[in-house]
């Protein structure tokens, strides 16, 4: 019962789980993807317009960055400096995200960044 | 200041090791005095730890930067309650909250089974005591609360996001119900140690378990409450990690209270209780661990945060300590009483168990499968919700069934067809409810129809339980009906408190399927005088305003609510900018109608030069009945915790005849 339970999980994690990759990990990847990663620079737009809201995301220990642009709800601890992880696609270089999420490491402590 | 904190602190850490050395000894050599040396340490100790505490306390009410953990976890415009409550807001602070609250129950469990533990379980005192002494060599050498620096002009701040009334309970509430599995896995720990077979150890911490586990409880829910209100995505769990954390040692513990019944009946499933025991207690560090050191931050690095690593060995060397000790006493704890059919209270509380331990150990694969893909395959996957949601599916669709079905099942062996008689008004209570559903519209998510089909099973399974009770009672002759079923609880408190919790879990499922399955959303950008229609509400924007709090300036949309026709008032749902922690917070306008148990629920999310506004309205139908679940929940574990003189007699009677086979 249990190994039955076991392979079972195991089956479903691997059928129904969304690769989680770093930014420079994305290229060569199509299909959906989530990347966690650092917000760099100021973001630009608004997420709830035409064009979007466009940041940038690198690395959290690397160079490598990665343009993406989000449309729909930006959480609260969304801003430069933080944590956070989209989903989406990739679409001509630039990464196409529908999902937000802060990775809040200031969930319970607010490190000045 | 900061030195008599550190002071104590390392006083306590003394005292805890002193009672788990010098506690082994005398209960390995029996030595009476020495053991009671060791219990005084264990006091001594919760006095220390509470020192420390009311340093940390003084030192956030007076606002003094000069301790690095108030500088970066408050402020100055900080009101002085949330002020208070970053004591359990941060890494160190929670730990001195587990410790504290570690000894303190550990103090309070010895003192009221003082006889108990001098007589037969000698060994909860060294237990309780390296338990404490792993926290408090934490506080000491790795993360102290008392660490210090120039004293800075301001502080940080408090997340905008924790500062909510819900945010003030909830981890107080939660560390209880964590430490408090402490009580029973140590007395377990020490019945195996001490080579006691009988049931003792578990009727000394019936009432820790529960209490521990109704917190627990309490608190996963505030915790749910605190997300829909304040993190305002307009739903109530959404499986994250930190949630996880609680939901796991909660679910094992579940299957331990049922199982214990068993064993305390029956004098069954020995082995199995002290793993499960053992999987509560650890599950519970893990949780801790989960949300305190840091791991959520970065999926890609397990030990982040100094304390990370430290966690990781203690929970590995108390499960492989418990193990080994269970082994090792295996002889002992085989039971020789044996299942007698498939069909029976037994083997329902059995079904229960599986479906309880696999549902958790589903769960912590979930959260620890991103980590194992990134070790193995070099990527790491994420499972989400519809993972989640499978298994809950899955797994909880039978539990409830059982939860209607185990109470009527008689003990060793049940027959079909008496079964079958006691499952027919059930049954038909059920059919007609999905019957009446499916007709009203809601076969629009099957697997909710299905929900309420089970949930009105199980409804009216207890209602017909109470009925019975109620009647078999008056027809002695106990007066009125009112008399009749007051004396049927307060006669059988486990057994109908019991019930009210089952109640509860089934309200829960009537609220989460309604917010889950039959919630309505509509997004619009809207100018003032602009309006939208979601559900029968009407939603109409009249404008923003703008206001300056104490540590905020204040954003908000004010609109009018309107269903089939009837003015209902205005709402305001806007955005907080704080200023110390420079940062922004959706406050979501909730209107509660509490007759229909549904919620209007408006994000404004984004407010736009031009004065237009970004609306996403949801209609959220019996929301509300998980938060009544809570409170229904608190009152029927309160039932089965009542003191109960009559119970105390019985087993008194009881473990004189066992202490004496025992020695014979």
């Amino acid at each position: 019962m249990a190994a039955a339970l076991a392979v079972f999980l195991v089956y479903t994690a691997l059928a129904g789980g969304t690769p989680s990759l770093r930014p420079s990990q994305v290229a060569g990847h199509d299909g959906r993807v989530s990347v966690a990663g650092k917000v760099v620079g100021e973001p630009t737009g608004t997420a709830r317009g035409a064009t979007g809201l466009h940041f940038t995301l690198r690395d959290v220990q690397g160079t490598a960055t990665l343009p993406v642009v989000y449309r729909g709800s930006v959480p609260d601890l969304f801003r430069t400096g933080r944590d956070v992880s989209v989903e989406g696609s990739l679409q001509n270089g630039v990464f196409v995200a529908d999902k937000l999420v802060t990775k809040c490491p200031s969930k319970y402590t607010n490190k000045p960044s | 200041m900061p030195e008599l904190g550190r002071a104590a602190l390392l006083l306590a850490f003394g005292l805890v090791v002193y009672a788990a050395l010098a506690g082994g000894y005398a209960a390995y050599r029996a030595r009476r005095r020495l053991l009671e040396s060791a219990t005084n340490a264990l006091f001594a100790a919760f006095a220390s730890v509470g020192l420390a505490a009311v340093v940390l306390l003084a030192a956030l009410a007076r606002h003094d930067f000069s301790f690095s953990y108030v500088a970066s976890h408050t402020s100055r415009e900080l009101p002085l309650g949330y002020t208070l409550s970053a004591f359990w807001s941060g890494q160190e602070g929670s730990l001195l909250l587990w410790l504290l609250v570690l000894t303190g129950m550990g103090s309070a469990a010895v003192v009221l089974n003082r006889r108990l533990v001098r007589q037969v379980l000698p060994w909860t005192v060294p237990i309780l005591g390296a338990l404490a002494s792993f926290f408090a060599l934490l506080l000491v050498f790795v993360a102290s609360p008392f660490g210090t620096q120039v004293a800075p002009a301001d502080g940080v701040g408090l997340n905008p996001s924790l500062q909510n009334p819900y945010m003030l309970a909830h981890p107080p509430l939660l560390y209880l119900g964590y430490v408090g599995l402490t009580i029973p896995f140590a007395f377990a720990m020490a019945a195996l140690a001490s080579g006691r077979a009988d049931e003792r150890w578990i009727v000394a911490t019936r009432r820790w378990t529960l209490a521990s586990w109704a917190f627990l409880g309490f608190a996963i829910l505030l915790g749910a409450k605190w997300a829909y209100e304040e993190v305002g995505w307009g739903g109530w769990y959404a499986w994250d990690p930190v949630e996880n954390a609680a939901l796991m040692p909660w679910l094992v513990a579940t299957a331990y209270l049922h199982s214990v019944m068993v064993q305390e009946k029956k004098n069954m499933l020995r082995v199995w209780n002290a793993v499960l025991v053992t999987g509560a207690f650890c599950l519970s560090l893990f949780g801790t661990f989960l949300t305190r050191s840091g791991v959520l931050n970065s999926i890609h690095s397990f030990t982040e945060s100094p304390i990370g690593a430290w966690f990781l060995g203690f929970i590995a060397v108390v499960a492989a300590a418990s193990i080994a000790l269970i082994l090792y006493r295996l002889p002992v704890l085989r039971s020789r009483t044996r299942l007698e059919s498939l069909v029976s209270r037994e083997a329902a509380f059995l079904y229960n168990n599986l479906f309880l331990v696999a549902f958790a150990l589903t769960v912590l694969w979930g959260v620890i499968y991103p980590l194992v893909s990134d070790a193995v395959r070099g990527v790491a996957v994420t499972v989400g919700a519809p993972y989640y949601d499978f298994f809950a599916v899955a797994f909880g669709l039978p539990l409830i069934l059982l939860m209607g079905v185990g109470p009527l099942i008689a003990w060793r062996r049940a027959s079909l067809r008496a079964l079958g008689r006691s499952l027919l008004w059930p049954f038909g209570v059920a059919l007609v409810v999905g019957a009446l559903l499916l007709a009203g519209g809601a076969g629009s998510s099957p697997a909710g129809l299905v929900g309420y089909t089970f949930a009105a099973f199980v409804l009216a399974a207890i209602v017909l339980e109470f009925v019975r009770g109620t009647r078999a009672r008056h027809a002695l002759g106990a007066g009125s009906w009112a008399g009749a079923f007051t004396s049927l609880v307060g006669r059988n408190r486990r057994r109908y408190g019991g019930y009210v919790v089952h109640a509860a879990i089934v309200l829960l499922l009537i609220g989460a399927i309604g917010i889950g399955g039959f919630a309505t959303t509509r997004e619009a950008k809207l100018s003032a005088g602009q309006s939208l229609a979601v559900g029968d509400y009407t939603v109409t924007y009249l404008g923003s305003e703008q206001r300056r709090a104490a540590n905020a300036q204040e954003l908000r949309a004010r609109l009018a609510v309107s269903r089939g026709g009837d003015e209902l008032g205005t709402v305001l749902a806007g955005k907080n900018r704080y200023f110390a922690e420079q940062q922004t917070s959706n406050e979501v306008a909730i209107r509660s109608d509490w007759l229909r148990a549904e919620d209007l629920f408006v994000i404004a999310d984004q407010f736009n030069t031009d004065g237009s506004v970004f609306l996403k309205v949801i209609v959220n139908p019996l929301v509300n009945l998980i938060w009544l679940a809570g409170l229904v929940f608190v009152a029927g574990s309160l039932i089965t915790m009542w003191p109960d003189a009559r119970e105390q007699q019985r087993l008194a009677r009881r473990f004189a005849e066992d202490g004496a086979l025992a020695r014979a």
